[in-house]
């Protein structure tokens, strides 16, 4: 427990304004029930330098955020003393157009930094939730989070390419560079992707960006049965075709979405959205050859562009926080490409066990299934349970991205990290042996 | 990290003895300790440096890599693991009284899972054999560095090896999804899989591009990918190498991303001509090849684009290949050039730097100032789409100072890209060759972060030693203590965490 006169030394740093230490407002800035003593806004990295020198002088705990979208990610913190926030540091610093390459600070929001890179036609190809609840390109990275478009251009481990933290000690580092191909010194910012701010706070970031692609269209299709729409996903992947984001999602979330949108009510069944970006042609030719793929075995499907079909990705990315029910959780298993249909069916035979309900999307070619359950409380934590016996033993994993208070104390949040568990601590150790960031968050 | 000094006395009976050990572990024949069968391995492609090892082992399975490190590890003996050794920057270079791990003899494709898009290999598997195995599926293996027929998947994993289509398709650390790794004091792990996303830090993200001095990798999972429908690919000839710098930033901005675009200047092309007849015009004062795939319609879109810009900043002649045979021809130039260089001149440098593409013409013509400052030619061949330069600086080893000469002219090229804003290494590592360039990118406190990292996977820092840091510092030097469990937690009473 921190002495009070480390109060005072934090607000000197950041001045009286950017420290927060009203009791309604730490209260509603709580981590899974834990409530920080202050919240801090730096401006800049050199702030958050001192700011992190004074915290591990006095062994006070760190919890980095941006937004705070994903505060519902990982164990309870075994303390919360600082709630550090990035949002102030949302500059872009440099964005390069012709190297197609950007560096920014982290806390900007990833609107921000989209609507500042469209200026000149490029983009972070990147598709998260939470996006329009302010989600920051830091908070991206420290979660791994990601969306339907990694299928072709991969998540932000993929994009990321230079990268400034500071320690827990204070001290600033940089990794990586700002060219696309570099292999000078250990890869460091890879060990951010997904560190949960428990290594380090990452205050810039550099990533490779692509050319905003001149078209984009999507299919959607609606099967007879899990069997027919697995086939289309096997005969898309096993062909030429360059397609952005294939999504596979079970009946409960196909009928929601595509009602929610005024797109039919015949979509209650297993379900396949394929997305084309490219010159105009080679989209038409390509969600051309998807449709005969998809008749072929049997798919009856339209065509959405424009609006229609960005509400329609909005949808998929955000469906399992539209849930207002509780018992609740929002899950993320990996598993084989060739596995995805036996997770349908294990939920499915969930729903007839447990009376609970089940939504999933797939990212049918990467083998990621985002999952949403609601029911009774014991269902729901037999639910996970069962899911990640399965997972786990094909070779899998499943994280516990969200879940109501009432049940998460209950739940083991991240399965088993395997046998390199014991070298993540080792590392955990080396940067930050007072345990000071986000302790307990990830082990 | 040098803990060799540091080691204990050797009894005058120790190697012997050592050496029975490493035969009960290895078998007879999976131990080289002749004299003369030891010097094939006292240097990689680099040949500049040369050290005989003590002795090196061919391990057959990651348990056998694993009591070969654990006995190294007890015993204070560094150790060197080698691929094919084909490096370019001294990475397989042995130390002093230390041995060398060879993974030559596990080379097996353990398992082709074309379904899942995936393939699992042993390390000392060759990069050309992946895509070998898969091609009847119609896919292949991405990063295709130009010694992809002999180098092995270990040896790029180690280098995060990339090759001329990395501009779309990324490098190594882009296609391993998953590694076993056998850590230093001799663990075996398993990090990431053929599944995504495993939770927890991204230790195989480390692995790759670490250069040797993590861990050994003993098996590695590999991402396929299909083959595009179409292929098209070009040359085009300028008077001057700026033009064909401008044109590759002028195809990235008008939202083309080709699969690879290459430049080489006059001198190459000459050499390259004379060597395997590709059809370069001799008389261009620099080429560049572009090859666009994808999908047929977005190929046909995209290839008048490219012909405009080229046209735009002045090309003399564009040809396009008629067939596959003709590709291959001009690829064929292309991944000869060092090689061809031999003809030229008796000796010479292959540099590798990266700088940003919009870089290209200024950081060429700072080249060539150097070049005639040194009074050395500088033959220049790289992959301009990711800005990666390969600039060959040529000498005769006979004319007394020249190769020094030469060695300084290609520091200062270094220098020239770092001040460009790019890398001192895009794909051959920093290795022994490069060491005192690494701190042109990084300050101490970067250096020192990532030596804290090395100690938590590598506390005595006998794992490929004396390689890629300038100053190398122990653990304790740096003021960081052994990480030991908490009694607690050992117990199984409490997480530390």
């Amino acid at each position: 427990m921190p002495e009070s006169s480390i109060f005072n030394q934090l607000t000197g740093i950041v001045g009286g304004e950017n420290a927060v230490q009203e009791p309604h407002l730490l209260e509603s800035s709580a981590v899974d029930g834990v409530i920080p003593k202050i919240i801090l806004f730096p401006e800049n990295i050199e702030q958050i330098s001192e700011i992190m020198k004074t915290a591990s002088r006095a062994g006070a705990s760190v919890v980095p955020t941006g937004s705070g979208t994903k505060r519902g990610i990982g164990n309870k913190p075994l303390g919360a003393d600082i709630v550090l926030s990035t949002r102030r540091l949302n500059r872009v610093i440099e964005h390069e157009s012709s190297d197609l390459v950007a560096t920014t600070e982290c806390g900007i929001t990833l609107t921000g930094l989209q609507s500042h890179l469209r200026r000149k036609n490029q983009f972070l190809p990147v598709d998260p939730p939470h996006v329009q609840g302010g989600a920051t390109v830091g908070g991206i990275i420290a979660s791994n989070d990601s969306g339907p478009l990694r299928l072709r251009y991969g998540t932000s481990r993929e994009l990321l390419i230079g990268m400034k933290v500071v320690r827990a000690d204070g001290s600033i580092f940089k990794g990586g560079s700002k060219v696309v191909k570099n292999v000078a010194g250990y890869d460091m910012p890879k060990l951010f992707v997904g560190s949960l701010g428990t290594l380090g706070i990452i205050a810039e970031a550099t990533f490779r960006l692509y050319p905003v692609p001149e078209s984009s269209g999507t299919y959607i299709a609606c099967f007879e049965s899990l069997d027919k729409a697995h086939d289309t996903v096997k005969s898309l992947i096993d062909s030429a075709l360059v397609i952005n984001a294939m999504e596979h999602m079970n009946p409960g979330l196909a009928g929601s979405i595509t009602e929610r949108l005024g797109l039919g009510s015949d979509y209650k069944r297993y379900s396949l959205a394929v997305r084309i970006m490219n010159v105009s042609r080679a989209v038409d030719d390509q969600v051309k050859t998807v449709t005969d793929v998809s008749q072929r075995n049997g798919g009856k499907g339209l065509i959405i562009q424009d609006e229609n079909e960005e509400s329609f990705w909005h949808e998929v990315r955000e469906f399992p926080w539209r849930s207002p029910a509780s018992p609740s959780v929002v899950l993320k298993t990996g598993v084989l490409i060739s596995d995805v249909p036996r997770v349908f069916l294990l939920l499915d035979g969930l729903s007839d066990k447990y009376g609970v309900r089940a939504r999933a999307s797939a990212r049918a070619a990467n083998g990621v299934v985002i999952i949403s359950i609601d029911g009774d409380k014991e269902s729901v934590i037999n639910s996970v349970k069962e899911l990640r016996e399965f997972s786990e033993s094909a070779g899998g994993s499943l994280v516990v991205r969200e879940a109501s208070p009432d049940i998460k104390p209950a739940l083991d949040v991240w399965g088993g990290m395997g046998s390199s568990l014991g070298l993540m601590k080792r590392i955990k150790s080396a940067f930050d042996p007072g345990n000071i960031l986000n302790p307990g968050r990830l082990f | 990290m040098q803990s060799i000094k540091e080691t204990k006395h050797r009894s005058p009976d120790w190697k012997r003895d050592f050496g029975e050990r490493l035969f009960g572990i290895l078998g007879r024949d999976g131990v080289i300790h002749s004299d003369d069968e030891l010097l094939a391995y006292d240097c990689d492609a680099l040949t500049g440096y040369r050290i005989k090892p003590l002795f090196v082992v061919l391990p057959r399975t990651s348990g056998e890599v694993s009591r070969v490190m654990k006995m190294c590890y007890d015993e204070d003996v560094p150790y060197v693991p080698r691929g094919a050794g084909t490096g370019l920057s001294g990475g397989a270079l042995p130390t002093d009284e230390g041995i060398v791990i060879s993974l030559a003899r596990m080379n097996r494709i353990i398992e082709v899972d074309i379904p899942n898009e995936r393939v699992v290999v042993e390390p000392g598997v060759t990069n050309l054999s992946v895509t070998n195995a898969v091609s009847s599926y119609g896919y292949y293996y991405a990063p295709d560095p130009s010694s992809q027929i002999v180098c092995t998947i270990g040896g790029n994993v180690a280098e995060n090896s990339g090759g001329v289509h990395c501009l779309k398709y990324g490098v190594t650390t882009n296609h391993v999804l998953g590694l076993e790794v056998v850590l230093p004091d001799g663990e075996i792990i398993e990090t990431g899989g053929k599944t995504p996303d495993h939770p927890g830090y991204d230790i195989m993200g480390l692995m790759v591009g670490s250069e040797g001095l993590l861990g050994i990798v003993t098996r590695v999972t590999l991402r396929i990918i299909k083959k595009p429908e179409t292929v098209k690919t070009l040359f085009a000839s300028f008077d001057r190498i700026e033009d064909a710098g401008a044109s590759v930033s002028g195809i990235t901005a008008r939202g083309v991303i080709p699969a690879g675009m290459e430049i080489m200047d006059n001198l190459c092309i000459r050499s390259v001509e004379e060597a395997v007849h590709a059809g370069y015009p001799v008389e261009a004062g620099s080429i560049l090849l572009v090859e666009l795939d994808g999908p047929s319609a977005e190929v046909d879109a995209q290839m008048p684009v490219v012909e405009e810009v080229l046209r735009g900043h002045s090309a003399l002649e564009i040809r396009i290949a008629r067939d596959a045979k003709e590709r291959d021809l001009f690829w064929k130039g292309r991944k000869n050039a060092f090689p061809a260089m031999g003809r030229v001149s008796s000796d010479y440098y292959v540099q590798d730097g990266v700088i940003p593409r919009s870089k290209l013409a200024q950081v060429l013509g700072k080249i060539g100032e150097l070049s005639r400052e040194y009074g050395l030619s500088v033959g220049n061949v790289f992959h301009a789409g990711d800005g990666n330069l390969h600039p060959l600086v040529l000498y005769n080893s006979k004319i007394e100072g020249e190769p020094e000469k030469a060695l300084e002219l290609a520091g200062r090229i270094l220098g020239v890209c770092v001040d460009s804003g790019g890398s001192i290494t895009g794909e051959h590592g920093v290795g022994n060759d490069k060491k005192r360039f690494l701190s042109l990118m990084f300050d101490d406190n970067d250096l020192e972060t990532m030596n804290l990292m090395r100690c938590a996977f590598d506390w005595k820092g006998l794992c490929n030693p004396g390689k890629v840091f300038p100053t190398p510092r122990t653990c304790v030097e740096q003021g960081m203590k052994p990480y030991a469990e908490h009694p607690l937690q050992k117990s199984g009473l409490g997480e530390m965490y």
